[in-house]
């Protein structure tokens, strides 16, 4: 007996979010979805690491009560925003006044997080691109039409100003786009199109 | 950036401008065929245009200047990907960033965002003045933090440093701290300036004066041998004040204005008319000083020979003198201190790692040599620029002013003019056994002499329908022959509506998706026709048989790769790349001054408008067996 075909790979959200069933989202209740979102198979995005409320009793208490007014937002991601596989989200966390705390990490629209980028940055801005292999340093803040290449090393904290491609270990600026970047269909413009495309049979 | 397959690039015309060559021109009116596929009437007609095709490669041969080829190192000035190309509107051509000029409309640090003055960045030598800093081991961004917060007592107060969070270096590696975490960098550099700077100012004051006296008796006498024993003498003194004090009297930039401000100094005092040009600020660079110089070769040659019994004091110019004292930029090199730093390389402790590289030297002060004596770079000034044609001098970029704005006030991008080239492979029919479903071919490896359809969609960004005529070489140019024929070449695109009616039309386009990938099974490209076609875009197909690579035995059926054959591919020769040319005709609204030339044939306010120009199509790589 053939195993249900009827599951698909996605599950599409009313709000038209396309989540691959083989991604891993720790922390439902403190991630925000912008809507046409699409997020692959073994991506991870942990939500679990969340502001905790109270930053000084926080490390007694052995399990993290759920917090009386609205639980903290861990991660917000725009929309036509495109998660690839096996790519990490993980809220960027400092050491602040001795105490290690979870910021929120915002995510644009029309982002393209390439396979296995692990991003920890502080805010990525609209129409990034960020490439196969590449790291976004912790707290940094890559503003909007920025390109970061394959395996480039965003070093913590450092900001990468608009329409400026990084690459290299420590990421430099390395150049710039054109002016043309993130028109709809052109390079850094092709979100909805490539939303449109995720689970549509081949 | 290399792009993934497959991608499109536009040439700009303005690598062809600078060679216009009579013959070649006569050559090609010559020709009995132009390299264009003509656009087919009946159904049939693909096979004898293929045929057509293959009489129009053996033509092409000597036609070969005519069609643009992607791999003549000229071509590689002149293509670009669509989205860097802008569109001028009075030359009414593709512009690419060959044929612009930029001017900075704003300086900022591309670590803080803030904007810096134009009066600012000379004297910031361009650098972030605030507390922007670069690691010098790594160059990413060092961050201000402070020593205390690990223990999270009393922070915001507490010595301070600059950390990097990607090497982990910090100044407490130099044992720098700062008091406050603003204004970094003067107090950097009041640090490594070893004398303060109030003091430093007051002294070079007071050493100037002092050798002010000095000065005008030299000014006066002029006599060279005298000033020469003067100078060693004193730098002998000096010297020898050196080595008793034994420490370097000014930071390398102190230095340089202390030796900047003598010889100023030295130039209005030394320049006996109030008119010497040498005594303005233009200074040595001036033309004046060119003038200058050249009297005073010409007056000491005619008076050479009778050099010491001269009278003539007025023709004689005074002789300016050279720094002499450390307050005035003067700096005696310690015979050992050669040997010094030879014995520190070689010492264990230093080794490779202790020593800095050219690239961490390049940057830093010239005398620097060991990592433990590099400091922090501030943050290098970005620049937001301003693009103007550099025919018609017309602005075709403006952005904002602000760095944090991505806001444009003028933006004539290429895009909004020529249709937007998207390619995409045809999902293969079961044409062999072997294959038996359809699938998309994998790009990166299409076999030779196998017939692969792609599509070519062009997008409209303008309000006008357009008229657009594709062709191509038959056989791409290359030692890779690639036979391509575009099945449709002739064709328009629809006009590009507003914004609400794209988003009616993308309620309704995934519905017209399914259709088109129900039918996709059984659609067959078709000569003469269009694949697709949408409210501003238009699809058709071309038709692509891969050449094979050189050195591959294909006549007998068995393909033999040979690893030493393959090696004498050139660089991506293997790489297939069509070149099209596009020529595009549209209606447009006539501006004012085209009102009276383009009246005769079109209505009142319309003008005929055409653009041609190549693009490359870059579709796989061919396999090599």
């Amino acid at each position: 007996m053939p195993p249900k075909a009827a599951k698909s790979e996605y599950i599409e959200t009313d709000t038209g979010n396309k989540i691959s069933r083989r991604s891993q989202i720790h922390g439902t209740q403190h991630i925000i979805l912008g809507g046409k979102t699409v997020i692959q198979a073994e991506a991870v995005i942990r939500g679990d690491l969340y502001r905790q409320p109270s930053t000084a009793t926080s490390l007694d208490g052995s399990n993290p009560a759920p917090a009386p007014h609205a639980p903290s937002v861990a991660i917000t991601v725009g929309r036509y925003s495109y998660i690839s596989k096996s790519a990490v989200l993980r809220p960027p966390s400092r050491l602040h006044r001795g105490v290690h705390s979870y910021y929120p990490l915002k995510i644009g629209d029309h982002v393209f997080v390439g396979e296995l980028a692990v991003i920890e940055a502080a805010s990525l801005g609209n129409h990034v691109h960020v490439g196969t292999g590449a790291m976004v340093g912790s707290m940094a803040i890559v503003k909007d039409y920025a390109v970061i290449l394959d395996g480039a090393v965003v070093p913590p904290g450092m900001v990468v100003p608009s329409w400026c491609v990084v690459g290299g270990r420590p990421a430099r600026i390395v150049g710039e786009v054109g002016e043309g970047y993130g028109v709809e269909g052109a390079e850094g413009g092709m979100a909805r199109e490539r939303y449109r495309l995720v689970g549509k049979p081949q | 950036m290399s792009r993934p397959f497959p991608y499109t690039f536009i040439s700009c015309p303005c690598a062809d401008t600078p060679v216009p060559d009579p013959a070649r021109t006569r050559r090609s009116r010559e020709s009995p065929r132009k390299p264009t596929a003509e656009p087919p009437t009946d159904p049939d007609h693909h096979k004898s245009n293929t045929q057509q095709a293959d009489e129009v490669g053996q033509s092409d041969e000597e036609d070969d200047e005519q069609t643009f080829d992607p791999r003549s190192p000229r071509s590689n000035f002149s293509l670009y990907p669509p989205e860097q190309l802008l569109y001028c509107e009075d030359c009414h051509q593709i512009k690419c960033p060959r044929c612009i000029t930029e001017e900075i409309v704003s300086w900022y640090c591309p670590n803080c965002l803030f904007e810096t003055p134009s009066s600012m960045v000379r004297s910031d030598g361009g650098r972030c003045g605030r507390n922007c800093f670069n690691c010098p081991i790594c160059t990413a961004p060092l961050t201000v933090s402070t020593i205390e917060s690990v223990t999270g007592n009393a922070s915001g107060h507490g010595p301070w440093v600059l950390s990097c969070g990607y090497c982990m270096w910090t100044t407490l590696d130099l044992g720098i701290k700062f008091d406050k975490p603003t204004n970094i960098r003067a107090q950097l550099q009041k640090m490594t300036d070893s004398t303060p700077a109030t003091g430093y100012d007051a002294r070079s004051r007071q050493g100037s004066r002092a050798f002010a006296d000095l000065k005008s008796p030299l000014s006066n006498f002029a006599s060279i041998d005298e000033q020469s024993t003067a100078t060693e003498r004193e730098a002998e003194r000096e010297a020898s004040n050196e080595d008793a004090s034994s420490i370097p009297q000014l930071g390398a930039e102190a230095r340089f204005a202390a030796l900047k401000n003598f010889y100023r100094t030295q130039i209005s005092e030394t320049s006996n008319s109030p008119n010497d040009p040498l005594s303005s600020e233009f200074g040595f660079s001036s033309p004046g000083a060119l003038n200058r110089l050249m009297s005073l070769y010409a007056s000491s040659s005619r008076l050479s020979g009778l050099y010491g019994g001269n009278k003539k004091q007025k023709s004689k110019p005074p002789v300016m003198r050279e720094a002499l004292t450390a307050a005035e930029g003067l700096r005696i090199g310690s015979g050992d201190s050669d040997t010094a730093i030879i014995e520190r390389i070689v010492s264990p402790e230093c080794g490779w790692d202790g020593v800095a590289s050219m690239s961490q030297r390049t940057d830093q002060s010239p005398d620097v040599r060991f990592v433990d004596e590099l400091l922090p770079l501030p943050a290098l000034l970005r620049t937001k620029r301003a693009k103007r044609c550099r025919s018609c001098k017309h602005i075709l970029v403006k952005p904002e002013t602000k760095p944090q704005s991505t806001r444009f006030r003028i933006r004539l991008i290429a895009l909004s003019y020529i249709p937007l080239p998207t390619l995409r492979p045809l999902a293969q029919p079961a044409m062999s056994p072997v294959t038996p479903t359809a699938s998309t071919p994998d790009l990166n490896a299409l076999s030779p002499l196998r017939t692969y359809h792609v599509l070519l969609t062009l997008k409209n960004h303008m309000f006008d329908p357009v008229r657009i005529t594709l062709a191509t070489p038959s056989v791409t140019p290359g030692s890779v022959a690639t036979k391509v024929t575009v099945l449709c070449p002739q064709f328009e695109i629809g006009a590009n509506s507003d914004v609400w009616d794209e988003a009616l039309q993308n309620a309704t386009a995934p519905l017209s998706d399914r259709i088109s990938s129900m039918r996709g099974g059984e659609k067959v490209p078709e000569a003469g026709k269009v694949w697709e076609k949408g409210r501003n875009w238009t699809t058709v197909v071309l038709e692509v048989v891969p050449g094979t690579l050189p050195g591959m035995n294909t006549e007998d059926g068995e393909t033999e790769a040979e690893p030493g054959k393959a090696l004498t591919l050139q660089n991506d020769e293997d790489i297939l790349e069509i070149p099209v040319f596009v020529h595009m005709e549209w209606d447009a609204e006539a501006q004012l001054e085209q009102q009276n030339v383009g009246k005769a044939s079109k209505p009142d306010d319309l003008v005929a408008r055409e653009l041609a120009y190549w693009m490359v199509l870059g579709v796989g790589r061919i396999q090599p067996y």
